[in-house]
């Protein structure tokens, strides 16, 4: 059996709320032994963070958040204020083959374990800072929150129904969108050790690098001088483009009624015939009104209306299915609770990881989102209790039960 | 100095935004990577724009321009058998095969990952589909809309209670097909490392349904955790944690730890209001939310974007403006890290675009030319490369094959 691409690679895990740990994420997938160096003097902020299985706050294990993006790593908890303990983070960052980090710029260096301090001990050393603003220029102690990175990065700007102010992403996404790509910044250096022996520093901005995925509103300002118009779900080139209100969900969730929606895209005049067949009104198919995409754009209110009254009263899902069927491009918009109990694909698909955790048992968390055929990638354990491996890391670096002992009674472990 | 993936050779059969982002991610790094088009119109993100001046031309999209730099093109039918047995042949001598060809289109073409394997076996093949390669979602059609919907995270955003009647909403542009692309080259590197440790290349999916799904932060678990469904109609737990207006444009409150609350009551001057019971803390503010808007929103219009967001940070408060694209491409502090990087190009022009994500201290991220006119390196690869003879190229070229 093939051992998972990343075998052997020992991560040195400092991160904490989202961005670094889903960086950390990727690689524990791929197979990295990731140790999370924690405390229990300031756990991780997710740690303290809903959902909570029984609705309320009374462990730090128990948080579906932290549950979810940490899997497959191991905490080790200890207590800088002592430096024996600071002594056995140095450990492990001799072990280590990378460093990883989503503080401030200049934290690390604050706690001792800037990299020129590393490097000196550790030359090829490959580190990553996943910080808000960078390490340089003239914001870089700024601090960064995740929701917050969404509007600072022009995301918010752009997003938005027409005539609106501008709109969030509803998630905190340049957070994870700075893992992921941190990343892939460590698999290059990593590749790049192998060929070379050579480690190297990466300063990543959690802004920059949110600012990547909106090239085209970065252009048409750049290229024309002009500051895109936020038009809701609407496209300039496809109609309909959009979701499209179905019936509710029957029960109420928690004394709500839930609203459900159908994504719908026409990418061209057959689409739309199709579209037109599909909803038994074929005569729409020529309509003046309708015909072609100009037509379509400059009637886009009234086209939406005759799409809206065809699907609201039809389930949601139904209404995929059936558009599916007859070629066209749609999907039920999912809520958490669509893809949880829906069995009928990503369920199939064995995306799921569903491992017993000691203290809220088995459920269901999201999994990898690839296959790899001659390397097999699979989530190894669920996500570790604060300090759960603490005892093994130190045994791991040579500490004897003595010595464990000796550091749990001064409190260098808390 | 050379960038770290210099010496990867790369083939992309990419369109839009998926496989071209994985592509381009490796090119910025210094891999070789050849993009595959169709003849004729080539990919279609040469359609989308932003144009100069409005006018639409194939060789003048921004989409096209940004995530295309660093290729070399050329053109190939691969719907023809010919067009295939030439894959076939670049594949021989690639490292990595990314590709975004729909399921359907990939039966159709008959391409699989076992014929490739047969004259590649260290090839590593790498497959982005909106909803993976297997289940029976495979074959339905995809927009970047509907995926980024189908994974879950268009439910989150939108009107909000006072606007139930608005629809979830999109996030701009082609959100699905970022994630789906730097979601694929975790993988993609990571096999390409595993080589270098003696494995045989192999086959790797992505489904960009998966890849979104795998981002909700902690709404996903509110369902099997404890059955509540997270939606765009929910109220905030915490406040504030909201866009507001001011004099000059939008700024966003950012109180989630109490101590930033405080902070911000003092950059206000201490109202007296701010000491009433209802706000006295976060989850009351979230509670007495309508009231204490009037309050946040009378002051907060009364000042500057930048003169909250420098005071706020000074305090260690973690506001942003909402920031518009002049504002990024004004901002002293990214102007000092050098982000925005120009690019000419021989039809387009020069202008800037969004560089690099991430700075190496060693390797470098770096432009070394333009995105490719459609078929440029045809002569290239077709006789360079593959060594075909000027007279083939023609047939090819005459058969619509190149």
């Amino acid at each position: 059996m093939a051992k998972p691409p990343l075998s052997g690679i020992k991560i040195a895990d400092f991160t904490w709320v989202w961005a670094g740990p889903y960086c950390t994420l990727q690689l524990a997938h791929l197979g990295a032994e990731v140790t999370r160096i924690e405390t229990k003097t300031r756990p991780c902020v997710t740690r303290m963070l809903p959902p909570w299985p029984d609705g309320k706050f009374d462990s730090l294990n128990k948080s579906g958040y932290f549950n979810q993006y940490n899997q497959g790593k191991k905490s080790l908890s200890l207590n800088f204020k002592h430096p024996e303990a600071k002594e056995v983070a140095w450990r492990l960052i001799k072990e280590a083959d990378v460093v990883v980090n989503n503080f401030a710029s200049g934290v690390m260096e604050k706690m001792g374990f800037g990299y020129e301090a590393i490097r000196k001990v550790k030359p090829d050393i490959i580190m990553i800072s996943l910080s808000g603003y960078g390490d340089t220029g003239p914001y870089h102690e700024y601090v960064a929150y995740g929701p917050a990175q969404v509007p600072l990065s022009g995301l918010s700007s752009l997003t938005g129904y027409k005539g609106f102010p501008p709109m969030h992403a509803g998630f905190s996404y340049a957070d994870p969108n700075a893992g992921v790509h941190g990343a892939f910044a460590v698999l290059a250096a990593l590749y790049h050790r192998k060929k070379t022996g050579e480690g190297q520093y990466i300063d990543m901005s959690q802004w920059e690098c949110a600012m990547g995925l909106l090239a085209e509103g970065i252009l048409e300002y750049t290229m024309n001088g002009r500051e895109p118009e936020r038009n809701g779900n609407r496209d300039p080139l496809m109609a309909p483009h959009g979701n499209f209100k179905c019936q509710d969900l029957p029960e109420k969730v928690m004394d709500m009624t839930i609203d459900r929606w159908v994504s719908i895209v026409c990418t061209d005049d057959a689409d739309w015939a199709r579209l037109a067949r599909a909803m038994g009104r074929p005569e729409l198919a020529d309509d003046p009104r309708f015909k072609t995409l100009q037509a379509r754009k400059a009637n886009e209110d009234d086209l939406e209306a005759i799409v809206t009254e065809w699907t609201r009263p039809q389930r949601f899902d139904e209404v995929a299915e059936k558009l599916q069927a007859a070629g066209i491009a749609a999907a039920p918009v999912a809520d958490n609770k669509y893809l949880c109990d829906d069995e009928t694909h990503i369920a199939q698909r064995k995306y799921w990881v569903e491992l017993n955790h000691p203290e809220v048992g088995i459920k269901r968390h999201a999994g990898i989102p690839w296959r790899m055929s001659g390397t097999p990638t699979a989530v190894k354990a669920p996500a570790p209790c604060l300090g759960q491996h603490t005892d093994e890391v130190l045994a791991r670096l040579g500490y004897s039960n003595a010595e464990i002992e000796s550091l749990r009674k001064i409190g260098a472990l808390d | 100095m050379a960038g770290a993936l210099s010496d990867l050779k790369i083939l992309e059969v990419g369109e839009m935004v998926s496989a071209p982002y994985c592509g381009k991610l490796l090119a910025d790094l210094g891999a070789d990577v050849v993009k595959v088009e169709r003849p004729g119109v080539g990919d279609p993100a040469r359609t989308r724009g932003p144009f100069p001046r409005d006018e639409a031309h194939p060789e003048k999209s921004g989409l096209f321009l940004y995530l295309n730099a660093n290729k070399k093109g050329i053109t190939l039918d691969i719907a023809q058998p010919e067009g295939m047995e030439l894959l076939e042949k670049l594949a021989a001598g690639a490292d990595i095969l990314i590709h975004n060809v729909t399921p359907p289109d990939m039966d159709r073409v008959g391409l699989t990952y076992d014929r490739m394997k047969r004259v590649n076996p260290d090839l590593i093949m790498t497959t982005i589909a909106p909803f993976g390669l297997s289940g029976p979602k495979r074959n339905w059609r995809a927009e970047d809309l509907t995926v980024w919907a189908a994974g879950g995270v268009c439910v989150l955003n939108g009107g909000g209670p006072e606007h139930a009647d608005l629809p979830p909403l999109k996030t701009f542009g082609h959100q699905a097909g970022y994630q789906g692309g730097v979601h694929a080259a975790v993988p993609t590197l990571a096999a390409a490392f595993a080589r270098l440790n003696g494995e045989a290349g192999q086959h790797i999916e992505v489904s960009v349904q998966e890849a979104i799904t795998s981002q909700l932060e902690m709404t996903f678990e509110y369902w099997p955790y404890m059955k509540m469904i997270a939606t765009r109609l929910g109220q905030k737990p915490i406040q504030p944690v909201e866009t507001m207006r001011c004099k000059d444009g939008y700024i966003y409150l950012c109180c989630i730890e109490e101590h930033q609350w405080r902070g911000f009551v003092e950059i206000m001057g201490n109202p007296e209001w701010a000491g009433e019971e209802i706000f006295k803390d976060r989850l009351t503010r979230a509670l007495n939310w309508d009231v204490l808007k009037v309050f946040l929103e009378e002051w907060v219009g009364q000042h500057t974007v930048l003169d909250i967001y420098r005071k706020a940070q000074a305090k260690r408060v973690p506001f942003a403006p909402v920031s518009t694209m002049g504002d990024l491409l004004n901002s002293e502090h990214l102007k000092a890290r050098g982000f925005f990087v120009e690019i000419t190009h021989p039809v387009a022009g020069t202008w800037k675009y969004p560089g690099a994500p991430l700075k190496y201290h060693r390797t470098p991220w770096e432009i070394r030319m333009p995105a490719p006119t459609l078929g440029q390196h045809n002569s290239e690869i077709f006789g360079g490369r593959l060594g075909l003879t000027q007279a083939r190229i023609d047939e090819l070229k005459r058969k619509g094959v190149i």
